[in-house]
C-alpha cells in the first residue's frame, strides 16, 4: 500500500484513538457500580465541594489508580503481543508465547498457598514469570539451534510444564479459598490497584516503550529474518534478544499486578497492523493508544454490570473472539488467496 | 581490496562425514566480476554464505583487506558486502518501497528511520532497474521474477564495495535477465565487485568474468571465462552432451543428444 495513504492513516488513527482514549479514560471514573453524574464529575474532579467528598474519594482512591493499571497493562500486554508476533514472525502468537504468563500463575498460585501478601503475590508473580522465560531461553540451547522455531517449541515445552504444575498446585490446595483465590487471580481482576502498584507499572512500562521506540527500525529488520537483518547491517542475535527481554518484562508486570489477560495482545496487534501497516515506527504507538483503550473499555464493562466484578478474561475473551472474527471477515480476500495474513 | 580465501573447508555440523567445500583457496580482486559455475549442491551457495558472514567456516579463513571476515563487525560488514539470497524469506505484507528502505540501515545510526535522502536512493534504483511500479505493491503481490529485482535492487541501495550475488537470475525471463546482467556489467565499471553464482556458463561469457568452476565442494579451475568456458573443461562437470554453438559470433554453450 502507498506509504502516504499508510502514514495519514496512522495520524488520523493516533489521534482519534488518543480523543477516544481521553473519552474512555473520563468514563471510566464515572462509571462503576456507583455512577457518578457528569456534572458531580467535573465538580469533584476540579472544585474542593465538600458536598462530593464521597465521590472525590471514590474517583481519585479506587477509579483513578484502577483506571491508570488498567491503561498500562493494556498498554503492556499490546506491546508485548506485537513485539512477540513481529519477532517469530507468526501472527497467532500472544504475550505468553514464552510461558511468562503460565510462570507468574505458578508463583501468584504459589504466593496464595502460603498465604503471602499481595505485594508478594505479585513479586511471586513477576519473578517466577521472569525465571520461567529464562528456563524456556536454556531449554531451547539444548537444541543448538539458535532458530525462532526452535525457542518457539521451547516456549509451548516450558508453558506446558509450568500449567502442569499450576494443576498440581491446585489439586493440592486443600482449602476452597485458597482454591477459589488462584482460579480468580488465573481470570483477571483491577481491584488491587493502588498508586504504589501504578507507579511501578508506569515506570516499567515507560522505560520499555522509550526503549521500543528508540530501536523500532531494528525491530524492522528483525522481523525479516537473521539473514536478511544481518547482511543489512543489524546484530539479529542482539536486538531479537533485547526485544524478547522487554516483551517478557512488558508481560510480566502486566500480568504479576492483575493477574493473566488474554486475547489483548493477540487482537490488539491485528487491528493496529490492518490500519497502519507493518512498520514499527507506526504500530507501536497504535498498539500504546488502542491497547490502552481497550483494556479500560473491557475494565468498565467487568465492573459496570453486575454487583460482582466480571474476570478480565472473560471480557477480554468475550470482546477479543469476536474483534478477531471481524479482522479475519475484512482480511478475507488475502485470506481466499492463501497469502500471508 | 582484496578478499582472500585461503584453505577454506565447511561442513554443516562439525561431526558431520560430509564436507561442503574443501580446501578452498581463491584471490578474489576488486572491480572484477566473479562467476561461481558448477551443477547443483556443489557448494557455490554455501561458499557465498560464507563470503557474505552469515556462516563460519569450520577451518581455514576468509580476509577482507588483510582482516579475517569474523572480526569485523555486523554494521561494517554490511558496509562492504551486500547479499542477495537465492531465496528470499522476506515478510509478504510490507510494501516494496518499505523493504528496499532496508538497504540504507547500514548508513543509519540504530534509532534512525529512512529519511529523505535514503528514500530517494530507493527511487533512483527502482528506477535504474524499472520496478518503479512495484513500489507500492507488498512483496506477496509480485512475482517471484520481480521478488528477485526487488531484491538485487536492495543490494544496490546498500551501496557496497562487494555483492555477492546467489543465481540472481534464476527467477527472471530474458528481458529481465539482460538488465540485470549490464547493470551488473555498469556497477563493475564503476570499481565495485561482484561475486555471483550461476547455473548458466553464457552469462559468465557475456559479462566476461572470472570463472571459478567448483566441482563436490573443490575448485576444480579458475580463469578467464573466455578461457575457461570451453567444451573440454566443462564436459567433465556438466556431462558429455554439452556443445558449442557458434551461431552468434561467440561461443555459447548449450546441450545436444
Amino acid at each position: 500500500m502507498n506509504e502516504k495513504v499508510l502514514k495519514r492513516r496512522t495520524w488520523i488513527s493516533f489521534g482519534i484513538s488518543i480523543a477516544v482514549f481521553i473519552v474512555i479514560f473520563a468514563l471510566a471514573l464515572m462509571l462503576g457500580r456507583y455512577r457518578i453524574a457528569i456534572d458531580d464529575f467535573f465538580k469533584a474532579v476540579f472544585t474542593d465541594d465538600s458536598a462530593l467528598d464521597t465521590q472525590r474519594s471514590i474517583i481519585v482512591n479506587l477509579r483513578f489508580p484502577r483506571t491508570i493499571m488498567a491503561a498500562f497493562v493494556g498498554i503492556g500486554l499490546s506491546l508485548s503481543g506485537l513485539l512477540y508476533q513481529e519477532t517469530f514472525r507468526n501472527k497467532l502468537v500472544s504475550p505468553d508465547l514464552l510461558g511468562v504468563s503460565t510462570g507468574a500463575s505458578v508463583g501468584a498460585a504459589l504466593a496464595i498457598v502460603l498465604g503471602l501478601s499481595s505485594v508478594l503475590i505479585s513479586v511471586f508473580a513477576f519473578l517466577m514469570g521472569l525465571l520461567t522465560v529464562f528456563v524456556t531461553v536454556m531449554v531451547s540451547k539444548l537444541f543448538r539451534n539458535g532458530s525462532s522455531t526452535i525457542l518457539l517449541l521451547s516456549g509451548i515445552i516450558v508453558g506446558g510444564f509450568m500449567s502442569a504444575i499450576l494443576s498440581v498446585i491446585k489439586y493440592f490446595s486443600n482449602d476452597i479459598t485458597t482454591l477459589a483465590s488462584i482460579t480468580y487471580w488465573l481470570m483477571g481482576s483491577f481491584e488491587s490497584a493502588d498508586m504504589t502498584r501504578d507507579y511501578i507499572l508506569m515506570g516499567v512500562v515507560a522505560v520499555c516503550i522509550a526503549i521500543l521506540l528508540l530501536i523500532s527500525h531494528p525491530i524492522n529488520l528483525v522481523n525479516q529474518g537473521k539473514a536478511e537483518a544481518q547482511t543489512k547491517g543489524i546484530n539479529y542475535n542482539f536486538y531479537r534478544g533485547l526485544i524478547i527481554v522487554l516483551a517478557t518484562i512488558l508481560t510480566a508486570i502486566s500480568v504479576c499486578f492483575c493477574g493473566t489477560i488474554s486475547w489483548i495482545g493477540l487482537v490488539i496487534p491485528h487491528i493496529v497492523r490492518l490500519l497502519a501497516g507493518r512498520d514499527a515506527k507506526r504500530t507501536i504507538p497504535l498498539c500504546i493508544t488502542f491497547g490502552g483503550t481497550f483494556m479500560i473499555l473491557v475494565d468498565i464493562l467487568s465492573r459496570t454490570f453486575t454487583d460482582s466484578e466480571i474476570p478480565l478474561s472473560a471480557v477480554t475473551g468475550l470482546l477479543g473472539t469476536v474483534i478477531f472474527v471481524v479482522i479475519l471477515i475484512i482480511k478475507r480476500r488475502k485470506l481466499n488467496e492463501h497469502k500471508d495474513i | 581490496m582484496n578478499i582472500k580465501i585461503s584453505n577454506l573447508s565447511f561442513k554443516y555440523e562439525k561431526k558431520a562425514k560430509e564436507t561442503v567445500l574443501n580446501s578452498i583457496n581463491l584471490e578474489i580482486k576488486p572491480g572484477t566480476i566473479n562467476v561461481l559455475l558448477g551443477l547443483n549442491g556443489c557448494g557455490k551457495t554455501t561458499l557465498i554464505k560464507l563470503l557474505s558472514g552469515l556462516m563460519k567456516p569450520t577451518e581455514g579463513t576468509i580476509e577482507y583487506d588483510g582482516r579475517n571476515l569474523q572480526t569485523i563487525k555486523i554494521r561494517e560488514r554490511a558496509k562492504i558486502f551486500a547479499y542477495v539470497p537465492q531465496q528470499a524469506n522476506v515478510t509478504n505484507d510490507i510494501p516494496v518501497r518499505q523493504y528496499l528502505s532496508y538497504g540504507t540501515t547500514n548508513t543509519l545510526a540504530f534509532y534512525e528511520h529512512p529519511g529523505k535522502e535514503e528514500m530517494e536512493r530507493v527511487e533512483d534504483v527502482a528506477e535504474r532497474l524499472h520496478i518503479s511500479c512495484l513500489l507500492d505493491k507488498n512483496l506477496g503481490e509480485i512475482s517471484g521474477g520481480e521478488l528477485q529485482i526487488v531484491l538485487i535492487a536492495c543490494s544496490l541501495i546498500q551501496n557496497t564495495e562487494i555483492l555477492l550475488l546467489d543465481e540472481p537470475t534464476s527467477a527472471l525471463d530474458m528481458k529481465n535477465q539482460n538488465l540485470v546482467l549490464s547493470i551488473l556489467k555498469d556497477v563493475a565499471k564503476e570499481g565495485k565487485t561482484i561475486i555471483l553464482s550461476s547455473h548458466n556458463p553464457n552469462h559468465a561469457l557475456y559479462l566476461d568474468s572470472n570463472v571459478v568452476l567448483i566441482h563436490d565442494g573443490v575448485i576444480c579451475d579458475e580463469g578467464p571465462a573466455k578461457e575457461l568456458i570451453k567444451v573440454e573443461k566443462l564436459k567433465p562437470i556438466y556431462g558429455e552432451h554439452v556443445c558449442v554453438s557458434r551461431d552468434l559470433g561467440y561461443d555459447e554453450i548449450s546441450f545436444k543428444d
